[in-house]
């Protein structure tokens, strides 16, 4: 049995047949908090593989992206927050954050178009998590 | 907290019986009630004699468990004097009695107050949620929702000396106040900061907005932050998130949609035209609501802020409470409607 699939038969003893039978108020609330809990990480471990690939796959084109949109004129400092994306998934952070510092030199127009080329990135890694989250 | 083997029914009332000086205090229908994730809190009731006179008096009991959410915000002193600032005013608040912070007593350190007749709805739950769409078409209760506020926003905040909770640098001292103190919770907790969650706080400091006027806010001034009797506010509680600052940070979260649920009014109690006519005949402050649409962004990062620290207890193993490590797959929830109103 995968592990995804043992949790969620995990999450549906603690709904339907535990919880039921607890009588104290309290931890009747935490029997059913544990099955709600376990279904969220069932349904994380389940997307795990499928949403770290994907997050990746979007991350080098938003890379790609943002290097040809920026050109060569743009500082170094920008230039390293858009490499240090090829390298990993803080990237999208100290991007944007660099961003923001940098708008005055980048300009409104060019920042308006990576800030906006990166958040497209950013929703579809959030659709992503809303699967199991929301 | 100081482990203690003690009940806590004894414990509290040879405090009170000697600060009240009531050698034959006794205590009645104690209870610990279920509200929040904050504070521990304790109602009861007091029976004592006094120059030959039987006294009655209510009371509700607030202790700092060591391990609640905001603890870092919620400082138990501070909402003592606060309460003790607003005793005189129109503001409906309880009464303050006392404020302890030698952990020998009761473990931690507590506020005693009056206990204020009334109830506190969820308005998280159906049957909440049906109680305030009663009131609602009743329409008292929803006029004095509106006119706690603007006792609130009327007050002369520095006359009543709560000054010392901090007065902000004119300009957009007040903004960046808040999102430092928010951004400081955050970066408190061990999860790595989204990347929606950077974007909306650079996106906050690149807008920040001037204050005009400075009033008392409540902070999280909806249903559920306070106690009804008779129809009316009878109590504000909740004073965990207060500070001298904008009034449409206030007005900001009674408009939000993060406070109602499945209907139009505000707060799930207030008609939306009638709140703004009423505030704004009340304060004779006009409602921005482009200024307001800033302050729901700012709610939406403390609402991921909230969400972050809540996790963080039970993922830290501070506190067992199930309801904390549900509450980790709120952020993704929050950071979409902040993602939205950004335009994305």
């Amino acid at each position: 049995m995968e592990a995804d699939e043992l949790l969620e038969r995990m999450a549906r003893s603690l709904r339907h047949q535990i919880g039921p039978v607890v009588g104290e108020p309290f931890a009747k609330t935490q029997a059913f908090m544990a099955s709600v809990v376990l279904e969220k990480v069932a349904g994380q471990l389940r997307c795990a593989a499928d949403h770290r690939q994907a997050d990746e796959v979007d991350r080098l084109a938003l890379a790609s992206d943002v290097e040809a949109a920026a050109g060569s004129n743009v500082s170094a400092v920008v230039s390293d927050a858009i490499s240090a994306l090829r390298l990993g998934e803080e990237g999208l952070s100290s991007l944007v954050e660099t961003l923001y510092a940098k708008r005055d030199e980048l300009g409104s127009d060019l920042f308006e178009q990576l800030l906006g080329r990166v958040r497209e990135t950013l929703r579809a890694r959030l659709d992503r998590q809303l699967e199991y989250s929301a | 907290m100081i482990e203690n083997d003690r009940p806590m029914e004894d414990r509290i009332r040879d405090y009170l019986a000697e600060r009240l000086g009531a050698a034959g205090l006794v205590l009645t229908s104690l209870e610990r009630i279920a509200v929040g994730w904050s504070h521990e809190t304790w109602l009861f009731d007091g029976d004592w004699t006094e120059g030959g006179a039987l006294r009655n008096q209510g009371f509700c009991l607030r202790r700092d468990p060591g391990n609640a959410l905001l603890r870092e915000m919620s400082d138990l002193g501070v909402q003592y004097r606060v309460l003790q600032c607003l005793e005189p005013t129109p503001v409906p608040s309880p009464r303050p009695f006392f404020y302890e912070d030698d952990v020998s007593i009761l473990g931690a350190p507590f506020i005693v107050m009056e206990k204020v007749p009334g109830t506190c709805p969820s308005p998280w739950r159906r049957e909440g949620r049906r109680f305030y769409a009663e009131a609602a078409d009743r329409g008292v209760l929803p006029a004095s929702f509106t006119d706690a506020l603007v006792a609130l926003h009327s007050l002369d905040w520095e006359a009543a000396g709560l000054d010392f909770l901090g007065v902000p640098e004119p300009g957009d001292g007040f903004v960046r106040g808040e999102i430092a103190k928010w951004r400081g919770l955050i970066e408190a907790t061990e999860h790595a900061i989204d990347p929606i969650l950077v974007d909306l706080l650079c996106w906050l400091e690149a807008n920040a907005p001037a204050t005009e006027r400075l009033v008392l806010v409540h902070g999280a001034y909806r249903t559920g932050n306070f106690l009804i009797h008779e129809d009316r506010v009878s109590a504000v509680l909740d004073w965990e998130t207060e500070v001298i600052g904008d009034p449409m940070y206030d007005v900001a979260y009674v408009l939000s949609e993060l406070n109602r649920e499945g209907t139009d009014l505000l707060s799930n109690l207030v008609e939306r035209d009638e709140f703004f006519r009423r505030y704004e005949a009340g304060t004779g402050i006009e409602i921005d609501e482009d200024l307001c649409r800033y302050y729901q962004l700012m709610y939406a990062m403390r609402s991921a802020a909230f969400w972050m620290s809540a996790s963080d207890l039970f993922a830290t193993g501070a506190n067992s409470d199930l309801r904390l490590a549900r509450t980790a797959w709120s952020i993704p929830v929050v950071l979409d409607r902040a993602a939205r109103d950004l335009g994305y």
